[in-house]
């Protein structure tokens, strides 16, 4: 079954609490981005690429960059999952 | 004597000692091992790899950082504990222990309370090869999906992460790089950081051994050319590693870190730090040659140039940590450099193994020797070279057999030497 885009969202905000330690008592919201968490670059790199590989999905890196906040985020990967399922 | 003549601006001191090892997490600990004999030997606990030939290790795979972090760290300042957790988090085996022998060694010094010059405070790490099993495993991911491997392996998997993370946690801001000289590269650390100090340009330098996370493919490799133990000791793991024993065959690798903070004696008179001994002198030679076998020569121009560079006559020496792998023919070799520069002294002062219970700790291994060293030195006992059953009559200096005993240690020398002819000695005395 297609992973829904709760559980993507889910999945994210796991690292993001494992990674960044400033996030981990505030409560994540889709239009916030990483920074607004304290993440520093490496640290957002870790969060996205630790996602992608829970979620065995690919994101092209230019597609990434693109993305503003979290719900963007949200966006790409879920294009990516209906991209997977329907290749 | 000749000894005092250089200034205390160029004496270098030991002020702070770490070390996680199988025989212990901290210098107390490691010392009380080594006091009893106590073997850090064991078989695989990490790596469960059937093929391999060698089952014998010294295996710091159930090391976890949290735990330590959450006991141990009690003794170390709440801050730094903070910032190691995050640091370390996702940084591979090696830097990880070798960061936590550096805190250990830093608190020893008492740097905290009675500070060094971050700027004149550097960092010389004896490391390479040190992530293989890390890189193995991305290498296997990659084959998989390239998108998969670790996020940050671009940074974590090069052998500089060791001395940059250890000295973005202890802010040391002066000269910080790496040193390799295979198993020989625990001493050249020490001999670099020593030129830093004599030179003037620093005023400190901590110095790490970071340990070589041991990987399948390089302990086949060394297998292959017959340099571990794997014929008649597997079951018996704390048998297996026998320096000068007739029955050696091949030396136990082992992962371990050290650190040692250093720093002129005039830095430590300043900061009135306590003193736990000075580094007398040190130096190095190359047989010219790629090979792994030992050569005698080498060995000896090593610990002449040592002597030399300290000052110190041979008469005055009053004990030898050997390089000691329990190879059949680097201990030979060792014994006869060791009679050959010492002469009839050879007879008359002790030469142990701490490998015989540590297992080789590779580009690790001289920094914890050191510390061993120098343990001994402050202790006033000698501990045995183990597993000590059939002497091998053509090696008939005194080893220490199987049980440790009292001694005065006012100077030491202690070897290491490295595949590729790189060989290395350094000195070692009492804190003046």
């Amino acid at each position: 079954m297609a992973t829904t885009r709760d559980e993507m969202f889910e999945v994210i905000k796991s690292n993001l609490h494992k990674i960044v330690e400033g996030s981990r008592d505030q409560e994540i919201l889709p239009d916030r981005s990483m920074k607004d968490y304290g993440a520093d670059s490496l640290e957002m790199i870790e969060v996205v690429s630790r996602s992608m590989k829970e979620l065995r999905i690919r994101v092209p890196r230019t597609e990434l960059s693109g993305a503003t906040n979290l719900g963007e985020l949200l966006d790409l990967f879920e294009r990516a999952a209906q991209a997977s399922t329907a290749a | 004597m000749t000894r005092l003549m250089r200034d205390d601006e160029s004496r270098a001191v030991i002020t702070g000692m770490g070390v996680v090892t199988t025989m212990g997490d901290g210098v107390d600990q490691f010392a009380s091992a080594l006091a009893e004999g106590r073997s850090g030997l064991s078989n695989w606990k990490r790596v469960r790899d059937p093929r391999l030939a060698c089952k014998v290790v010294g295996d710091l795979g159930d090391f976890e950082l949290g735990e330590h972090l959450a006991t141990r760290g009690a003794a170390y300042p709440q801050a730094l504990v903070q910032l190691a957790k995050k640091l370390l988090r996702a940084t591979p085996s090696s830097g990880q222990l070798t960061a936590v022998a550096a805190l250990q060694a830093y608190v020893d010094a008492g740097i905290d309370a009675r500070g060094i010059d971050p700027e004149r405070f550097g960092h010389v790490s004896a490391a390479h090869n040190v992530c293989m099993p890390y890189i193995a495993e991305n290498v296997r991911t990659y084959d998989e999906e390239p998108e998969f491997i670790e996020p940050l392996f671009g940074m974590l998997a090069l052998d500089t992460d060791v001395v940059a993370v250890t000295s973005e946690l202890l802010h040391l801001k002066g000269p910080s790089y790496l040193v390799g000289g295979a198993c020989a590269s625990g001493n050249m650390a020490v001999i670099s950081a020593l030129d830093q100090l004599r030179t003037g340009r620093a005023d400190a330098a901590l110095v790490t051994g970071a340990p070589i996370s041991l990987e399948p493919v390089a302990l086949h490799g060394w297998t292959m050319i017959e340099a571990l133990t794997y014929r008649s000791f597997n079951d018996d793991p704390t048998r297996a590693s026998r320096p000068f024993d007739a029955r050696r065959e091949g030396f136990a690798p082992a992962e371990g870190a050290g650190a040692l903070v250093i720093e002129t004696l005039a830095s430590a008179k300043r900061r009135g730090a306590t003193i736990r001994a000075e580094i007398l002198g040190g130096a190095a030679s190359s047989d010219a040659c790629r090979l792994t076998k030992p050569h005698q020569e080498g060995q000896e121009r090593a610990m002449r140039a040592a002597l030399r560079d300290a000052r110190v006559d041979v008469e005055r020496v009053d004990y030898v940590n050997a390089h000691a792998t329990s190879t059949p023919l680097g201990d030979a070799v060792e014994v006869e450099a060791i009679k050959s520069v010492f002469g009839t002294r050879a007879y008359q002062i002790p030469v142990n193994g701490t490998k015989s219970m540590l297992g080789h700790c590779l580009t690790a291994a001289g920094v914890i020797e050191l510390i061993a060293t120098v343990v001994q030195m402050e202790r006033g006992w000698l501990h045995p070279t183990i597993n000590q059953e059939e002497p091998d009559p053509a090696l008939d200096l005194d080893f220490v057999a199987n049980t440790a005993r009292d001694a005065r240690i006012d100077i030491a020398i202690s070897n290491s030497f490295g595949f590729g002819g790189i060989n290395s000695c350094v000195v070692v005395g009492r804190a003046p």
